[in-house]
């Protein structure tokens, strides 16, 4: 994961009884296994009230009656019930245990799908980072809450249940003063509980802070170096540790703390038990045995109250958790087929924008009766500054968007009376970063048309000038690109995700170029790429590059929301408007990066790069 | 609760703790903590006695104190003596907690605090061949392992055989027979849990593993949404995702059944541990060798000894992973130093400025030299410039300045005297660099143009450098002012915007010798301009080394040096270049080339169609 500066949010989550109701109806489909692991840890759990009986039953019955046989009996009951426990305690783990990891799966993966049809507007305004706490961190809180909490609430119940029934039939005076106990068991470990956890949270805020600042340090070393900061950066850095120091102090104190109070807690009630019973035996009103017995249940009855105070404690990060995903699932996408949308094989044929307007914020339109005809097979050139609207335009053509007003028609039909994907299966898009996979050269350029022959992946890649430098790649076809793309160079990585839109044979094709220089070979390939995917499509190309805008049919200047000039290259430049300014500019520029041969390699791969900042890395999680 | 870090948590050169052996380094990590953690160890000790007399207390609260005339003041006592012994046994508990947590923590603290210092003062050489993604994951979570190792693992083994030791001896002092009976399943136990739990830790990184594959591939699949989308690859991505979540269901689904093996069949084993135990001292009770108390005190000894054994196993598998992350630790601690404040001269002062280089030979990696034979001599205050294409060799030579590498052969000397006898300290103090790529750190505007002068500075004045280097205006534009968050969490700075910020803070930092590497290169032309004027401000009066690739950015330099391969090829003023033809000259004539070219093109389109 590559966020690492990805903070651990705060929730104060108050106990929601509707997302607890929906949290369970994530194992609905599962009740049977449930109740058998519920059965199961609840057998487990009688047994161990069983065998503290069986305990007293042996000192009772056995030594002190002096019955061997009696003692014998005794035994055999044991040995038995042990074997019937380890049974229990292999179902419980087996099917909790399962379970647990069947549910993260299956929230996963309704998170997921739902997330595929979710809508861009959600992408445009949500961290990444963010999804993927909800998608991993999340539902394991989640899956936890129905399987190992659960079982640890019926053990607890259950296990204090059968000590209290155990106890009344032995003496119900003495079960009394467990009766006491308990309530003052639980709010003493929940006050702990609670309170260790709210450290531990710090603990893991100041972690990630910790590691933020490792990584800008590492990363900005030059400057760190270079301007002395050494000394005061060290100063800032010990400030975040010693938080640290003191926070993880504080909740191993108070967990070192929480043990010994319980304990004491406890010996409070056995001695009391000792006190009283003793007197008891005296009048013949208890046995050893039975005093024993008492002992060990409220020894014992520790672990589960800890146990039950630890689930409430986690229950609500586990509700606030819950709530965040279901905020995820719960989000609708804006941009959905329309209740009989029609599919159409080919998305051939004249694009018209009609008195298209669209905003993202209402405050803020980004188009405003925007109107364009734009015949089957023509090459469309968007120009203009940064934030005119020229990415709107193509966004709106994609139908990652649609109109807030006005109509789009593609071959005569509002778009939005076609499904998406039939729009989108017949689009090919190369964006200004290009954006590849972890996997194969050719499981990238695949992308594009999934049922591609080998033969039509190297057919693609030469039109897309993509060939040559793969071949010189160590495994061909079958290099790894890394995580990402990292291990080829941008260039290259245009020329593949050119490749993968060529092989998708769109009837719309949309690229974005790129504004980052590409040396010289590159760049002509990538010309060569565009003109063959150009010759069967209709283009939108919001173009940098002057070979680019000129080779398009119409060019558009998009300035302010609205088309400010349009025509050919030539008509432009007559015009001599706003176009001729910036393609006289960027000429100048051009010209001079080309003829200076000082500028040779700027990105090829030189040896030893000491300039510049390092690049973070991705963390492995 | 007195929580600030304890002192001998700083002032410890941890190169120290480097040994041959992994366990001889732990402990002099342990150095300035023995005494805690020893003191951890002893009240473990003293706390689990206390345990252990609460059995023996039983012994005789049934043995004696029952048949005893005047039970009813004897009674009292042995119950107040339950609360002691658990309030002794508590107390002492506690304070091994808190020892345990003061050393393990204060490990930590001086570790992270070390490591972050070390690497700040490594060479450039070590950063340049060293992944950021490697250091950070050793520096975090290498480093809470070994936290772990002593604050859970090594203690809780200690634990455990203290545990082992005090019940045990005391099982003794019962019976001998019975105790050396309770223990025979110990062996089997331990050994049973070792080879339980290396498996299950190999399972548990599988499932790890597919867990960083499954993220990856939804990570990809996010921040490709676009990608995604545009080939309407919904589906595939759903049945890619689906493979790595199933295969990390079936991983986990196997971890999970390695553990409903293990547990029922040690539940086993105990249990027949603890039926033969019982059914023996019940024997013994009834021909009576001992007396019901010893049988009370031997049951409750045995369940002390038995139920922790079976975590032994996973301490010590997890105490090996401790071993590894110290490893991968020292492997940063043992990198040598870059000395700041060393050497034969200790100026006070500022520098002139005069630099002269005399066959300077300078190479990276052995035997591929990017500088031979490089002379020049620059004047105090005088500007060169440095023209050549990437890989000549420029920046190389301007790395050298701040002692950011040490030069081969030849001399470098600066004001007369050798730049190897300078401090480095001193020398970045006097140099001021303005890369190509700005970094800006993530904090606020203000605190970055401050960033590294080593000196208060007033609002004033911070103000003053933001106009001079024309970025005022735009910081004005933010709704905080200076005092705007810069970075992922604040806004985001174009880089002309970046680099007149980084020409503010050097502004401030007011050095004798300014660098400047490509500067310009990567701002448009309109700011371009407004970046120019700045410079040109900043190199009044100091010694400045301009790199760059193009004619107009350099003209006006009092000394020109041409580079190629590592080599000077052309050296002189504009006019000087101009006249001697070569390189400088062809590049200087492209100029009017360009003119003529945009001319053409005009006429091209300017003809009716």
């Amino acid at each position: 994961m590559s966020d690492f500066h990805y903070e651990e949010e705060d929730f104060q989550g108050k106990f929601d009884g509707g997302t607890f109701v929906r949290i369970l109806q994530q194992v609905k489909p599962y009740w049977r296994r449930v109740l058998f692991f519920v059965i199961a840890v609840g057998i487990v759990s009688l047994l161990d009230g069983v065998f503290t009986y069986l305990n007293k039953l042996i000192i009772d019955e056995g030594i002190l009656a002096n019955n061997q046989a009696r003692l014998l009996e005794i035994m055999g009951y044991y040995g038995a019930l042990i074997l019937v426990q380890a049974v229990m305690v292999f179902a419980f783990i087996y099917l909790c245990g399962i379970l647990g990891q069947r549910v993260m799966y299956d929230l996963r993966k309704k998170v997921f799908n739902h997330l595929q049809s979710l809508s861009f507007s959600y992408f445009d305004r949500t961290p990444v980072g963010w999804i993927m706490s909800r998608v991993t961190s999340d539902t394991e809180r989640m899956a936890e809450l129905v399987t190992w909490n659960l079982l640890d609430i019926a053990w607890s119940v259950i296990n204090i249940g059968v000590a209290l029934f155990f106890m009344a039939t032995i003496h119900w005076q003495l079960t009394l003063i467990v009766l006491v106990l308990i309530p003052v068991l639980f709010v003493v470990a929940v006050w702990f509980k609670t309170k260790i956890l709210v450290e531990f949270r710090q603990v893991r805020k100041l972690n990630s802070k910790i590691t933020g600042t490792y990584n800008e340090n590492i990363t900005g070393v030059r400057v760190v170096k270079a301007l002395n900061r050494e000394k005061e950066n060290l100063k800032e850095f010990d400030g975040l540790t010693s938080s640290m120091y003191r926070s993880a102090y504080r909740a191993a104190w108070l967990s070192a703390l929480f043990l010994p109070v319980v304990q004491l807690l406890t010996a409070l009630a056995v001695g009391a038990v000792v006190w009283y019973g003793g007197l008891q035996i005296e009048l013949g009103g208890l046995s050893i045995g039975s005093i024993q017995a008492f002992i060990a249940y409220i020894t014992f009855m520790m672990w589960p109250v800890q146990e039950m105070a630890r689930v409430y404690a986690e229950m609500q990060q586990a509700i606030a958790s819950a709530e965040r995903f279901f905020s995820l699932l719960d989000s609708k996408p804006d941009v959905v087929d329309k209740p009989g949308a029609i599919s159409a094989p080919s998305m051939r044929g004249d694009i018209e924008f009609e008195n298209v307007t669209f905003y993202y914020q209402p405050e803020k339109p980004v188009l405003t009766n925007f109107s364009l005809k734009v015949k089957a097979g023509e090459t469309i050139a968007l120009v203009g500054p940064t934030g005119g609207g020229k990415s709107t335009i193509v966004n709106l053509v994609s139908r990652f968007y649609e109109p807030k007003e006005g109509v789009i028609r593609i071959n005569g039909r509002d778009y939005t009376e076609y499904t998406m994907s039939a729009i989108q299966s017949r689009l090919g898009v190369v964006l200004q970063t290009p954006h590849l996979f972890s996997g194969t050269v050719r499981e990238n350029i695949r992308y594009g048309r999934l049922d591609a022959t080998d033969a039509e992946i190297e057919e693609a890649a030469k039109l897309a000038g993509a060939h040559d430098f793969i071949l010189a790649l160590e495994k061909g076809y079958d290099e790894a690109v890394g995580e990402g793309g990292v291990l080829l160079s941008v260039g290259q990585k245009q020329l593949v995700s050119l490749a993968r839109a060529i092989l998708a044979q769109p009837d719309i094709f949309i690229m974005d170029e790129a504004t980052s220089s590409v040396d010289t070979l590159t760049e002509a390939l990538i010309q060569q790429g565009m003109e063959n995917v150009m010759k069967n499509s209709t283009s939108f190309v919001i173009a940098h590059r002057l070979s680019t805008i000129r080779r398009a049919d119409r060019i558009l200047v998009i300035e302010n929301g609205g088309i400010s000039e349009m025509g050919s290259h030539a008509e432009l430049m007559r015009h001599k408007g706003h176009y001729y300014n910036l393609y006289m500019t960027q000429f100048r520029h051009d010209l001079e990066a080309k003829y200076d041969p000082f500028a040779n390699g700027k990105n090829g791969t030189n040896g030893h790069s000491s300039n510049g900042a390092k690049k973070p890395e991705e963390q492995v999680a | 609760m007195n929580s600030n870090p304890p002192a001998q948590s700083y002032n410890y050169d941890l190169k120290q703790t480097l040994a041959e052996r992994r366990l001889v380094g732990f402990w002099r990590m342990l150095t300035g903590f023995r005494l805690l953690y020893v003191g951890a160890v002893a009240f473990l000790g003293a706390s689990a006695l206390f345990g252990m007399a609460s059995f023996f207390l039983i012994r005789y609260f049934v043995d004696e104190a029952l048949q005893k005339p005047d039970l009813h003041n004897v009674l009292p006592v042995v119950a107040l003596g339950f609360v002691g012994l658990a309030l002794l046994q508590g107390t002492f508990s506690f304070l091994s907690g808190r020892l345990t947590a003061q050393t393990a923590e204060g490990i930590a603290l001086r570790l992270r605090n070390y490591m972050f210092d070390h690497i700040q003062h490594l060479t450039f050489a070590y950063h340049d061949k060293m992944q950021t993604g490697e250091l950070i994951q050793r520096c975090t979570s290498d480093v809470d392992t070994m936290r772990r190792f002593f604050s859970e693992q090594a203690i809780g083994v200690g634990r455990i055989a203290i545990l082992f030791t005090v019940n045990f001896a005391a099982l003794l002092t019962l019976h001998v027979g019975l105790a050396l009976l309770s223990v025979i399943v110990i062996p089997p136990i331990v050994i049973a849990s070792l080879y339980f739990f290396r498996r299950v830790s190999k399972a548990w990184e599988a499932y790890q593993e597919q867990d960083a594959k499954l993220s990856t591939t939804l990570q990809e699949n996010l921040s490709g949404v676009r990608v995604v989308k545009a080939f309407a690859r919904q589906d595939y991505e759903r049945n890619k995702f689906e493979g790595d979540n199933a295969e990390k269901f079936q991983r986990g689904k196997r971890f999970m059944m390695m553990h409903s093996g293990f547990w029922p069949i040690t539940d086993i084993i105990c249990g027949a541990q603890i039926i033969g135990g019982y059914f023996v001292a019940a024997l013994l009770v009834m021909d009576g060798t001992i007396t019901v108390g010893t049988y009370l005190a031997y049951a409750g000894l045995l369940m002390n000894i038995i139920n922790p054994i079976r975590n032994l196993g996973r301490l010590i598998v997890q105490m090996s992973t401790g071993m590894v992350s110290f490893d991968r630790v020292s492997e940063i601690i043992r990198q040598e130093r870059e000395p700041l404040t060393e050497g034969v001269v200790q100026p006070t002062g500022s520098l002139r400025g005069e630099v002269v280089f005399e066959n300077v030979t300078f190479e990276y990696e052995p035997d591929t030299p990017v500088l031979k034979d490089i002379s020049f001599r620059v004047e105090p205050g005088q500007t060169v410039a440095l023209l050549g294409s990437t890989g000549s060799g420029k920046t190389s030579v301007v790395s050298l300045l701040p002692r950011f590498y040490d030069y081969k052969d030849g001399s470098i000397r600066i004001d007369g005297v050798e730049l190897r006898d300078y401090p480095r300290q001193y020398l970045r103090r006097q140099i001021g660099i303005v890369e190509q790529e700005p970094f800006l750190f993530s904090r606020t505007i203000r605190e970055n143009i401050t960033y590294g002068v080593g000196r208060e500075v007033s609002d004033d004045e911070v103000i003053a450098a933001a106009r001079a280097a024309a970025v005022h205006d735009v910081i004005m534009t933010f709704p905080d002012g200076y005092n705007t968050l810069v970075g992922e969490r604040g806004v985001t700075l174009s880089g002309g915007q970046k680099q007149r910020v980084v020409l503010a803070r050097t502004l401030l930092k007011d050095p004798r010798i300014l660098i400047l590497d490509d500067a310009t290169s990567s701002v448009d032309a309109e700011t371009e301009d407004s970046i120019r004027g700045a410079l040109l401000r900043l190199m009044q009066g100091r010694t400045s080394f301009v790199i760059a690739h193009r004619i107009q950015t350099v003209m006006h330099a009092d000394l020109i040096l041409v580079f190629d391969k590592g080599h000077i090829i052309q050296r002189g003023t504009h006019a000087e270049l101009l006249a001697q033809g070569g390189m400088y000259r062809r590049v200087y004539e492209l100029q009017s080339r360009i003119e003529d070219e945009l001319e053409k093109e005009i006429a091209s389109v300017g003809l009716p169609l």
